[in-house]
């Protein structure tokens, strides 16, 4: 497996670059930073690919304003690599449960962020793995969200997710535009949860205003209020799991979101799941 | 009749350059896709104007005899003679034209959206003279007193965007809060304010230097999402619209700490002030309502019913 390797703080160009982060340097040669992205061996599910390539594109967009430039490495989690290549920032997990575990193990104690983007599960939440973070809602979150749903509307036949393609409030509209207009598809629930551990890497490095990756756990743990496009902040609880509004759908269609409007308000994100480390 | 000499050379004096404010409240409705027309003194609504596809920013051309609409859907700019209402044209704007401000030489300065552009457009020529990259889902545009700087929001890459004029081009550019929406400059010019939404804050900058001079949580107003921006007159207090927590907050405008927090309608977000500060209008997109504030007592006094989904309003008085 991979090893970060610590950016050299030292290294004047880094220092260049931050300073660049808050006054415009045109000249200034692109800073590169890597964000891996690291899937099953034998997977064909490239949504959460393309939701990821989606939010560098768009970490690009920012990052050419400051004079850095954002790369998703993409790597298979069995595949050995050579170990002094790299200098990512964190890596964006989007793997089966055997090997998130393996990489958490791995990383984490590193002080390397892992992303899951791919898991529910909640075993993975009440473990409060320091270091980790869960991007797609917990089950126990989902099922908070339909018991909201059915308290308002008893008997209702419904699911809860993190994304829908027909959702155009708030910037919703927008993000899924960009998302079809790319890729030819509809932006689901997995491609929205790549887009967002993407997007917010580049967040904190820019607002941390480092590439250190302990800096950028600390900053996605304590201090990220992160535009998910779902209308409110969503911020990190210490289990790990992303605070986030959650979609109704039934049959395929949206018909809702939760917190459901009568039964929560809509900034009370901690009444869908764990709200903290039992 | 017979007319004093006095009174008939004032007649003759004036021209259009002297027209007499229509007293008139212009809203878009997003959601119907017309234009309330309101007569701001007996708050009655006076027509209802088919404008086209989308319509979100809404301002003024520097004469005033004209209101121009940014119509997202049919990529162009909406123009509607304030005296008559007859809608004169509808000038091709470049994709997604969301909001815009009008600079004093008469260009609209707008944000095409889906694009990341900000496009300068000349209404008289019907051209678009410039286009500047910005960054992802640019909305809300400012110009400054003196016309050398144009600041555009870039909403979901969370930027302002500092453009020089007559250059066009970008000078600066400055990381605030997340989701800014619009941009306020005080009439010195020294100093401008904008509005992050999911961040829940204000951000003072310094023009001089592109600099953060202050920024200010309004978090206090339970799930705030700041939008709309207006200063009163002496400039003593920022009036911020406050989305989804239905309030209009009157904020300091040194410290930013909030005074009041006037409750309205749904999802308030376009805001318009009375000349002499005495009125704040507020389009409450989610109750297709105006709301009516009287400024100095902080209350909601009246509210006028409007089309679909208000989303902007400004007032010739």
């Amino acid at each position: 497996m991979n090893r970060f390797r610590r950016s050299r703080v030292t290294d004047p160009k880094i220092w260049l670059a931050l300073f660049c982060a808050f006054v415009s340097c045109k000249s200034l040669a692109q800073e590169e930073i890597v964000i891996l992205f690291v899937e099953d061996e034998a997977t064909t599910d490239e949504r959460f690919w393309y939701g990821a390539s989606l939010g560098v594109a768009e970490a690009n967009v920012q990052g050419q304003f400051l004079g850095l430039s954002y790369r998703l490495e993409r790597r298979s989690a069995e595949v050995p690599e050579n170990a002094d290549d790299d200098v990512a920032i964190a890596m964006i997990a989007a793997v089966s449960s055997e090997n998130l575990t393996a990489l958490a193990q791995w990383y984490a104690p590193r002080g390397h962020p892992v992303l899951n983007v791919s898991l529910s599960t909640d075993a993975l939440r009440t473990a409060c793995l320091d270091g980790v973070f869960h991007i797609l809602p917990s089950d126990r979150m989902r099922a908070d969200a339909i018991g909201q749903w059915q308290s308002a509307n008893p008997g209702a036949a419904v699911d809860a997710v993190a994304w829908h393609p027909d959702f155009i409030r708030y910037a919703a509209r927008d993000l899924n535009g960009r998302f079809r207009e790319r890729f030819g598809v509809p932006m689901n629930s997995e491609s929205w949860a790549g887009w967002a551990a993407a997007r917010m890497l580049a967040e904190a490095a820019v607002r941390a205003r480092s590439r250190e990756p302990s800096a950028i756990a600390a900053y996605l743990r304590d201090e990220l209020a992160f535009d998910g496009q779902k209308g409110v902040a969503h911020s990190f609880r210490d289990t790990g799991q992303l605070r986030q509004p959650l979609l109704i759908v039934a049959q395929g269609q949206l018909i809702g979101e939760a917190p459901v409007r009568g039964v929560a308000d809509f900034t009370e994100l901690d009444s869908l799941g764990l709200a903290r480390c039992p | 009749m017979k007319m004093d000499a006095g009174l008939l050379a004032m007649l003759v004096m004036a021209g259009p350059a002297a027209a007499q404010p229509t007293e008139r409240l212009f809203v878009t409705n997003e959601g119907d896709n017309t234009v309330s027309v309101i007569n701001a003194n007996t708050l009655e609504v006076e027509a209802t104007i088919d404008i086209g596809n989308r319509p979100r920013g809404i301002g003024f051309s520097p004469d005033k005899s004209r209101v121009y609409v940014a119509l997202g859907d049919d990529d162009a700019i909406g123009v509607i003679d304030v005296r008559t209402l007859d809608v004169l044209d509808t000038i091709p704007a470049g994709s997604d034209p969301e909001a815009f401000a009008v600079h004093p030489n008469g260009n609209l300065y707008l944000s095409n959206e889906d694009e990341n552009l900000a496009s300068v457009l000349d209404p008289g020529r019907r051209e678009i003279v410039a286009e500047i990259p910005v960054g992802i889902e640019p909305e809300g545009v400012g110009v400054s007193p003196d016309g050398t700087r144009v600041m555009v929001t870039s909403e979901s890459t969370n930027m302002v965007h500092v453009i020089a004029v007559p250059e066009n081009e970008i000078v600066a550019n400055i990381l605030v809060g997340a989701r800014p929406r619009e941009v306020a400059f005080t009439s010195d010019g020294r100093f401008a304010y904008v509005s992050s939404e999911v961040a829940g804050e204000v951000t003072r900058i310094d023009v001089a230097d592109n600099s953060i001079a202050l920024v200010k949580s309004l978090q206090e107003i339970d799930g705030v999402k700041p939008k709309g921006l207006l200063l009163s007159p002496d400039e003593r207090v920022l009036y911020v619209s406050t989305g989804r927590a239905n309030q209009v907050a009157v904020l300091d405008a040194e410290t930013l700490e909030i005074e009041h927090a006037i409750p309205v309608g749904i999802r308030v977000w376009g805001i318009a002030l009375s000349a002499d500060g005495s009125r704040l209008f507020a389009a409450n997109g989610g109750s297709n309502t105006i709301s009516v504030i009287d400024t100095a007592s902080h209350r909601e006094i009246g509210t006028v019913e409007v089309g679909d989904m208000p989303w902007g309003v400004v007032i010739d008085d």
